[in-house]
């Protein structure tokens, strides 16, 4: 099983890893597992490859096991969650929301959705729109 | 707000739902003057399409008045009408950049569950299950545009909705499925399915200067349509010979058309991950199986070295492709969901221009309260229905 996980961002290397180091666009879970992360130039157009390792983090292979067994999640998703959270933020400005999925890609939210149709004031608060 | 939503398999039903709001900057929120049943639709309404959830609200065809946006849609202003097209699509992604909008790398939120399904995600789309998102769909009073400064287009006062609705799916469908036959001039054209779809293929394919279309379904009323309005020069109704491939290729004295339009698809697969939506398929009913033939058929049918264009829509996984057909003859298989905003300023010049009136395949309007009636004319055919449009 991998225990990587990687995404495409279009954007110059040096202005994506600047983001990313960013408090506004750091993604939370990743710098908490410690994984190693690199960014490295995508061929052609199209843009830099963000690759990041929880095997060969610091500490992130131990915590990202005891996340495991505290959430009952494979972490791993958790780690795309926050690369497409970054990679949206990054190239569109913007958290993409829907209604089933209002707090834009969450791994929880695969299992539980909500109907598709707009939500009511108290559950919007809930999603943190 | 009233909203027409899914209840169950075979079973919708016009609720009272919340109002949408602003969720983002760059969101619009558009009180809806009409909106239409789509043929995808009645694969959402059959229970076909995984992951839709009771409660979702349908509808990708709409279009309407402009009466909120958030402070990064710059190109629209409150009380502009607007056609919205149904791919979602941020327009800053790599895919947007190449104007593959339906393949926009952002606009699902639920690119894990749709990675699961088809190995990437692909656009969010509107009132279309949850693996296009799970966004509330436009066959309501209002809906949430997110995106807006990329997707909707203005519109003149002077054209009718009925004139431009169809910019939101349908028409650019069509004219996609044409437009991927590399049409030069002179062609021969085949269109499986005369449904609104096949229309503007038909439509589209003349457009472009296809010499002869031919268009396959099995309704004469709509074969009837299709050589009436579309413009089709030749049919083949399967309903008195169904041996589809024999016909094409006798109407060609053996050539077979140099492309084959498929505008059927196939009634989409159950389940998470491949191979237990192949084995959903596999317990469907024969006759659901069965859809799948209007593909191989076309594969069959095309010229040797011809172009078999998919725009009906597939979910998960086929028996019998017949890859020795596909291969031997040298076939290009193009495909897609529409990239509508790539279309959508043409296509409405041409509408403008009077070189078409989308109007043609509208045969029942309803309120939409209506809308459980409208779904079940449309998916029996009854009263020779082609499109159904509500007006909230």
């Amino acid at each position: 099983m991998t225990r990587k996980a990687a995404i495409t961002v279009l954007g110059d290397t040096e202005e994506v890893q600047r983001r990313w180091g960013e408090d506004e666009y750091r993604p939370d879970y990743i710098a908490a597992a410690d994984a190693a992360v690199s960014f490295r130039p995508a061929p052609g157009d199209r843009g830099t490859e963000i690759h990041v390792d929880l095997e060969h983090g610091a500490p992130g292979g131990k915590l990202g096991e005891s996340v495991l067994k505290l959430t009952g999640k494979e972490p791993l998703s958790k780690v795309k969650d926050d690369l497409r959270r970054f990679k949206a933020r990054v190239e569109t400005g913007v958290i993409p929301r829907s209604d089933g999925s209002p707090e834009g890609e969450l791994a929880e939210r695969k299992i539980k959705q909500r109907p598709a149709q707009p939500l009511p004031a108290p559950e919007l608060e809930k999603a943190g729109v | 707000m009233r909203a027409n939503v899914w209840s169950g398999r075979n079973s919708v039903s016009v609720e009272n739902v919340p109002d949408p709001t602003i969720l983002n900057d760059r969101d619009a929120i558009v009180k809806i003057s009409s909106t239409a049943i789509c043929g995808s639709d009645l694969h959402l309404y059959d229970g076909y399409v995984p992951t839709m959830k009771r409660g979702d609200v349908l509808g990708h065809e709409f279009m309407g008045e402009v009466v909120e946006k958030g402070t990064g849609v710059g190109n629209l202003e409150v009380g502009d009408r607007v056609v919205v097209p149904f791919p979602i699509a941020c327009g800053n992604c790599w895919a947007c950049r190449h104007e593959l909008y339906s393949l926009c790398e952002n606009s699902n939120p639920n690119a894990g569950i749709a990675e699961k399904m088809f190995g990437h995600p692909t656009a969010g789309i509107f009132g279309y299950s949850h693996i296009t998102g799970g966004y509330a769909g436009g066959q309501a009073e209002y809906a949430r545009v997110p995106f807006a400064d990329i997707g909707p287009i203005k519109v003149d006062e002077g054209l009718s909705d009925e004139q431009v609705l169809f910019l939101s799916d349908i028409f650019p469908t069509g004219y996609f499925g044409a437009d991927l036959c590399d049409i030069q001039g002179g062609e021969t054209i085949a269109v499986f399915g005369a449904g609104p779809v096949g229309q503007f293929a038909i439509a589209s394919a003349i457009l472009m200067g296809a010499e002869r279309v031919i268009a396959i379904d099995e309704y004469d009323y709509r074969l009837k349509m299709a050589v009436n309005k579309a413009g089709a020069t030749d049919v083949v109704d399967f309903s008195i010979d169904p041996d589809i491939v024999e016909q094409l290729k006798e109407m060609t004295a053996g050539r077979g058309p140099d492309a084959v339009i498929d505008a059927v698809g196939m009634e989409a697969s159950h389940g998470h991950g491949a191979l237990h939506a192949a084995e959903r398929v596999k317990q469907a009913t024969r006759s659901e199986s069965d859809r799948g033939h209007a593909l191989r058929d076309a594969i069959l049918a095309c010229r040797p070295g011809g172009i078999v264009s998919v725009i009906g829509v597939y979910g998960g996984l086929l028996d019998k492709f017949p890859s020795g057909a596909f291969m031997n003859k040298g076939l290009q298989l193009r495909a897609g969901q529409c990239h509508v905003q790539k279309y959508l300023k043409r296509l409405y010049e041409h509408i403008k221009d009077g070189n078409i009136d989308p109007s043609f395949v509208v045969t029942h309007r309803m309120e939409l309260g209506k809308a459980p009636d409208g779904f079940e004319t449309f998916k029996h055919k009854q009263d020779e229905c082609v499109k159904v449009v509500l007006k909230p």
